[in-house]
C-alpha cells in the first residue's frame, strides 16, 4: 500500500476497529521507516526492539487515534518516544541545544558574507554522476554516523521521511528556530562532505 | 542586498518550499540571478538532498507476520 492509503480514513477506520489485516499492512508498510529513524538515536538491535515496543504501544492506542496529525507523524512519535526510553535506560539523552556544533559551511565565507572559497562543480548526470559514486555513499554513511543525534534525527523526519516542519517540532518538543538552525547544520556538513570528496577525491 | 553566507541559510526553506515570506523570496531569486557560486549551491545541495539513503521498501511478509505474533501474545497478557 502507498503513503496516501496508509493515510486514507477508511483504512484508518478498520484499524480503530481493531482489523488485524489492516495493522498487518500498517506494519508492512512504515516498519522500514520507523526503524531507519529509530537507528539514528540507538545501536541496530536497541532500535529493533524500541520499533516492536512501538508496535504494541500503537496497537493499544489506535482505537483513540483521532487524526489530528498524519497517522505516520503519530507513528513516529511513539518510536521517539519508545527510544527516548531506551536512551534514558543507557543513561544518555539527546542534546537539542543547536549552538553546541558549528556551521561547517561558516569557514567558506569572507566577513563580509561574501564567497571565499565557493562550491566545487558536481557531475551530477550520467554514469559520472558524483552522488552515486559507491566510495561517496560509503562516506556519506559515515558522516551521517558521526553527525550529532540531534542533527541526523531532523535531517530524517525532514528530508527524509518528509515530515512537515511543525510536526517536527511538536514531537521533538523543540522551537521551529531550532529545528531550522538543525536542520541546517545536518545538511551543511554534508554539503561539505560531498564538495570535499569532489575536490581531493578523499572522504 | 542579501549575503551569499545569508542565502545559503535562507536557501533551506527554498529547498523545502516553505517558510518563505514572499519578500524574502524575492530577494533570494534576485541574488540567485546574480551570483552564480550560489546557484550552484542550491542546485547541488537539492541534488544531494534528492540522493540521501532512504529505507523505503515494505517489511517482507515473514517479519510483518512475526512482529503481529508479538502483538497477539501481548494482548494475552
Amino acid at each position: 500500500m502507498s503513503d496516501t492509503q496508509l493515510e486514507d480514513p477508511q483504512f484508518i477506520e478498520r484499524l480503530r476497529q481493531g482489523d488485524r489485516d489492516a495493522f498487518a499492512q500498517l506494519v508492512k508498510g512504515h516498519h522500514n521507516m520507523l526503524l531507519a529513524t529509530a537507528r539514528t538515536l540507538l545501536s541496530p538491535a536497541d532500535a529493533e526492539e524500541a520499533v516492536q515496543d512501538a508496535w504494541i504501544a500503537a496497537h493499544r492506542a489506535i482505537a483513540k487515534f483521532e487524526g489530528r496529525s498524519l497517522l505516520r507523524t503519530w507513528l513516529t512519535r511513539i518510536v521517539i518516544n519508545q527510544a527516548k526510553m531506551m536512551l534514558r535506560k543507557r543513561g544518555r539523552e539527546i542534546q537539542f541545544d543547536p549552538t553546541n556544533d558549528p556551521d561547517a559551511l561558516a569557514h567558506r565565507f569572507h566577513n563580509d558574507g561574501h564567497w571565499q572559497h565557493p562550491p566545487q562543480h558536481w557531475e551530477l548526470s550520467g554514469p559520472d554522476n558524483l552522488l552515486t559514486r559507491d566510495e561517496l555513499r560509503r562516506c556519506m554513511e559515515k558522516h551521517l554516523h558521526f553527525m550529532p543525534d540531534s542533527q541526523r534525527l531532523v535531517l530524517e523526519l525532514r528530508d527524509l521521511q518528509g515530515l512537515p516542519a511543525e510536526d517536527v517540532c511538536n514531537m521533538l518538543e523543540i522551537s521551529a528556530s531550532n529545528v531550522r538552525v538543525l536542520l541546517h547544520r545536518a545538511r551543511a556538513r554534508l554539503f561539505e562532505m560531498v564538495d570535499h570528496f569532489q575536490e581531493t577525491g578523499e572522504c | 542586498m542579501l549575503k551569499c553566507e545569508h542565502v545559503t541559510e535562507k536557501a533551506d526553506a527554498l529547498v523545502d518550499g516553505s517558510e518563505l515570506s514572499r519578500r524574502e523570496r524575492f530577494a533570494l531569486r534576485l541574488h540567485l540571478m546574480m551570483c552564480r557560486h550560489c546557484r550552484r549551491y542550491v542546485r547541488q545541495m537539492r541534488a544531494l538532498l534528492g540522493f540521501l539513503p532512504r529505507q523505503e521498501e515494505p517489511l517482507e511478509d515473514a517479519r510483518t507476520e512475526a512482529i503481529l505474533k508479538k502483538l497477539d501474545a501481548s494482548q494475552n497478557h
